[in-house]
C-alpha cells in the first residue's frame, strides 16, 4: 500500500484535531512532564554554575589570610599583618608564588566636578595578577610606584562612570579622602555584579605604601592574598603558611594563631559537593515529573482504550491488516507525543529563561538537553500510546468489537 | 445465478473458553453463489457466532470452512484480514461506524485499506452513498444521522470493496418496522445489482420471506424445520 503510506500521517493529524479533548490531555501530560524536567535541569545547572562563578572571581588558587586585630576576643594581643609577613611567606614557603597585601576602607572620592564615596584598596601590583584581572585602559601601578609611594590609582568601570561620566578617566586626577590627589593610570575591565549583589567594578586600587603614608593603616593590612603555584599545592601551602606566620608574629607555643586562613577553592569544593547533591535531587524530581507525565498519557489511553479498541475492531472487521492498524496508531502516538514534547520544551525553555534572568544566572539549557528531553518525552508517549493499540490489534476482530 | 458453492462450512464447532457446552456443535452449511439465505433461530442459539466465523471475524475451534473454493479456516490473521477486505462485507446490528469519521470517510475506508487512490475511492464511495439515498449527508458524522441512515451508510461501506459475500447480522434489529423494511429493500436491491451472495440473520418471518432459503439453528446445530422455535424466540 505505498499509495496510502503518505496519507498515514495526515490521517493521524486529522484524528488528533477531531478529538480535541483526548489530544489536549495527552499533550498536556507530556508537555508538563518534559517542561518540568527541563526547568529542573536548568535550575540545577544554573544554580551550580553561579556558585562556581562566585568562587572563581575570588581567584582559583588563592589562600586568604585575615588579621585578627579587629577581633575583640584577642584582647589586643594580636599582631598586625605587615610587609614582614609578606616577605616571610615568599621567602620561607616553596609553594607560594605571589602574596598581595590588602587594606580596604571607604573613602570620599572627588573629581573636578563630582564626589563619590567608595571603597579604596591599598595593595601591590600582584593584586591584579592573583585575581587574573586584565586592564581595560592604561596599566597597573608597578613596584617602583610602591617604593616611591606614588600618588597613582587604578579604578573600576563603575567608579569611572560615577566620577567622569563618558570622559576618558586615564590621566585625570582624583582626590581621595581629605588631601590625597592621585593620577588615574588605568581602568580595570568590568567584572559586573556578583549574585550577592556586590558590584565588582566599584573598586579603587592605590599602592599599599601610598595608602599607609597618606590614609594610615592603624591595624596593619586587613588581608594577605596568597597565590599558590598550583591548585594541587593548595592544602600544602595552607599547612606550610601557619608556622611561617607564627614565626613572623613571634607567637609562643601556647599562644593561638592571631590570624585566620581560608581558601575559596576549598569552599568551592564543598559548594560543588552540595550543589551536586542538589542537582541530583532536582533531576530526580524532574525524572519523576516526566514519569508522571507518562502515566498521565497512559491514563488517557486507558480511558479511551475501550473506544479505541472498538474502532480497531471495526477497522479490522472491514479488512485492515494488523500492520495497517499499527501504522495508524504509531503515527498518532508519534504526532501527539512529539508535539506534546515540543510544547514541553518550549515551556521548559521559557521557565528556565525567566528564572535565569531573574537570578542573573548565565547557564542555560543546551540544545542537546532539550533535544534529549524531547526525544525521551516522545518515546514515553509513543510507548504508552502504542502498546495498548498493539495489544488491541492482536485481538480477533470480533473480540475487539465486543470490547465495552 | 450460478450453482457453484461459494460458502462451504463443514462440521464447524465453536467452544468459548470457560464454557462447557460448545456454542456451535458441528454446523455444516453450503451456500451457492448469488443465493439469499435467512439464518434464523432463538436467541442464544449461536447465529452471531456462526456469522462471525463465516465472515472470518473469528476462527472455528474445529471444522473446515472454504470461501470461494479456498480453505480459510487455517489462515493467519493477516491472511484473514485480506480475505475480509476482498471477499466479505459485514453489516452489524449496531452499525459500527467510526464516530469521528464522516459518512464519506466511513464508506471509503475499505478502499483506503485496499490501496485504491484517493480520487477513485471517493468517486466510488460518493456513487454508493447516493445510491443508498444519502448524497446530501456526505460530510455528516454518524452521531448526526438517524438509525436507518446509519445502517444505510454501513451497507454502503460493506459493499464499497465489492465483496462476493455480504453478511448481515440482524441489520434491522435496532430499527423500527418501517425503517427496517426500507433497509431490507435496500439490501435486496444491492444483492440484485451486484450479484452477491447474501446471508441475513433475522428473527422476522416477513424478512425471511424475501430469502431464497431459510436455515434454522438451535442449540448450536442446524435443524431441518425450525419454524416453531423461531416463533418462540
Ligand atoms: N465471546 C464469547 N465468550 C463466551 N460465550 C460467548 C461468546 N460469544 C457468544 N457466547 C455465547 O454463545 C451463545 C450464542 O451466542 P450468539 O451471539 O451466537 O447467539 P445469537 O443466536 O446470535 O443470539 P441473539 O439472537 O440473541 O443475537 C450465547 O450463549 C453466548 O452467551
Ligand atoms: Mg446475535
Amino acid at each position: 500500500m505505498p499509495r496510502t503510506r503518505s496519507e498515514v500521517v495526515g490521517r493521524a493529524v486529522r484524528t488528533a484535531i477531531r478529538n480535541p479533548g483526548r489530544t489536549v490531555l495527552t499533550m498536556l501530560g507530556l508537555a508538563i512532564g518534559v517542561g518540568a524536567f527541563l526547568a529542573m535541569v536548568s535550575f540545577g545547572t544554573g544554580a551550580r554554575s553561579s556558585v562556581m562563578e562566585q568562587f572563581e572571581i575570588l581567584g582559583t588558587r588563592v589562600v586568604y589570610i585575615w588579621t585578627n586585630m579587629n577581633r575583640r576576643d584577642f584582647g589586643g594581643t594580636a599582631r598586625p599583618l605587615t610587609d614582614a609577613d609578606v616577605d616571610a611567606l615568599l621567602r620561607d614557603s616553596m609553594t607560594i608564588e605571589r602574596v598581595a597585601p590588602r587594606i580596604t576602607e571607604v573613602q570620599n572620592l572627588k573629581s573636578a566636578d563630582r564626589t563619590y564615596p567608595t571603597k579604596v584598596t591599598g595593595t601591590s601590583p600582584d593584586f591584579v595578577r592573583i585575581r587574573e584581572w586584565p586592564m581595560l585602559m592604561g596599566g597597573m601601578f608597578d613596584e617602583t610606584d610602591v617604593r616611591q609611594r606614588a600618588k597613582v590609582a587604578v579604578i573600576g568601570t563603575t567608579v569611572a562612570r560615577e566620577l567622569f561620566g563618558r570622559l576618558d578617566p586615564v590621566g585625570q586626577t582624583i582626590t581621595i579622602g581629605a588631601n590625597l590627589p592621585c593620577r588615574i593610570i588605568g581602568v580595570l575591565i568590568s567584572k559586573g555584579q556578583q549574585t550577592t549583589g556586590e558590584d565588582m567594578d566599584e573598586i579603587v586600587l592605590i599602592p599599599a605604601s601610598t595608602y599607609e603614608a597618606f590614609l594610615g593603616t592603624p591595624i596593619g593590612y586587613h588581608e594577605l592574598m596568597v597565590q599558590v603555584r598550583d591548585l594541587s599545592l593548595l592544602e600544602t601551602a595552607m599547612v606550610e603558611a601557619v608556622p611561617i606566620m607564627r614565626r613572623s608574629h613571634r607567637l609562643a607555643e601556647i599562644e593561638q594563631d592571631d590570624f585566620r586562613m581560608a581558601s575559596p577553592a576549598q569552599a568551592a569544593q564543598l559548594a560543588r559537593f552540595v550543589s551536586n547533591i542538589l542537582t541530583g535531587l532536582l533531576v530526580g524530581i524532574a525524572a519523576v515529573s516526566l514519569l508522571v507525565g507518562g502515566i498521565g498519557v497512559m491514563n488517557i489511553q486507558l480511558v479511551s482504550v475501550a473506544e479505541r479498541t472498538q474502532e480497531i475492531g471495526i477497522r479490522s472487521a472491514i479488512g485492515a491488516s494488523p500492520r495497517q492498524i499499527l501504522m495508524q496508531f504509531l503515527a498518532e502516538a508519534v504526532v501527539l507525543s512529539f508535539t506534546g514534547s515540543l510544547a514541553g520544551v518550549a515551556l521548559g525553555w521559557i521557565a528556565s529563561t525567566l528564572v535565569a534572568r531573574a537570578m542573573a544566572w548565565s547557564g542555560n539549557l543546551s540544545l542537546l538537553t532539550m533535544a534529549g528531553a524531547a526525544l525521551f518525552g516522545t518515546s514515553v508517549g509513543v510507548a504508552f500510546g502504542y502498546l495498548p493499540a498493539r495489544r488491541a490489534a492482536q485481538l480477533e476482530p470480533i473480540e475487539a468489537l465486543r470490547h465495552e | 445465478m450460478s450453482d457453484f458453492s461459494i460458502v462451504e462450512a463443514q462440521g464447524i464447532r465453536k467452544v468459548f473458553p470457560n464454557m462447557s457446552a460448545p456454542v456451535l456443535d458441528g454446523v455444516s452449511l453450503t451456500v451457492d453463489s448469488g443465493d439469499i439465505v435467512a439464518l434464523m433461530g432463538p436467541s442464544g442459539s449461536g447465529k452471531s457466532t456462526l456469522m462471525n466465523i463465516l465472515g472470518c471475524l473469528d476462527g472455528p475451534s474445529d471444522g473446515s470452512y472454504s470461501l470461494g473454493g479456498k480453505d480459510v479456516s487455517t489462515l493467519s490473521s493477516r491472511e484473514r484480514a485480506w480475505v475480509r477486505l476482498h471477499y466479505i462485507g459485514f453489516v452489524f446490528q449496531s452499525f459500527h461506524l467510526i464516530s469521528d469519521h464522516t459518512v464519506l470517510e466511513n464508506v471509503t475506508l475499505p478502499l483506503y485499506y485496499a490501496g485504491v487512490d484517493r480520487h477513485e475511492r471517493e468517486a466510488r464511495a460518493v456513487e454508493l452513498i447516493e445510491r443508498v439515498g444519502l448524497g446530501h449527508r456526505l460530510n455528516h458524522r454518524p452521531a448526526q444521522l438517524s438509525g436507518g441512515e446509519k445502517q444505510r451508510v454501513a451497507i454502503a461501506r460493506a459493499v464499497s470493496g465489492a465483496p462476493r459475500v455480504l453478511l448481515a447480522d440482524e441489520p434491522t434489529g435496532a430499527l423500527d418496522t418501517k425503517t427496517g423494511n426500507a433497509v431490507m429493500e435496500l439490501l435486496l436491491e444491492i444483492h440484485e445489482a451486484r450479484a452477491l451472495t447474501l446471508i441475513i440473520v433475522t428473527h422476522d418471518p416477513e424478512v425471511a420471506e424475501f430469502c431464497h432459503r431459510k436455515v434454522f439453528l438451535r442449540d448450536g446445530k442446524i435443524v431441518p424445520r425450525g419454524g416453531r422455535h423461531a416463533a418462540n424466540a
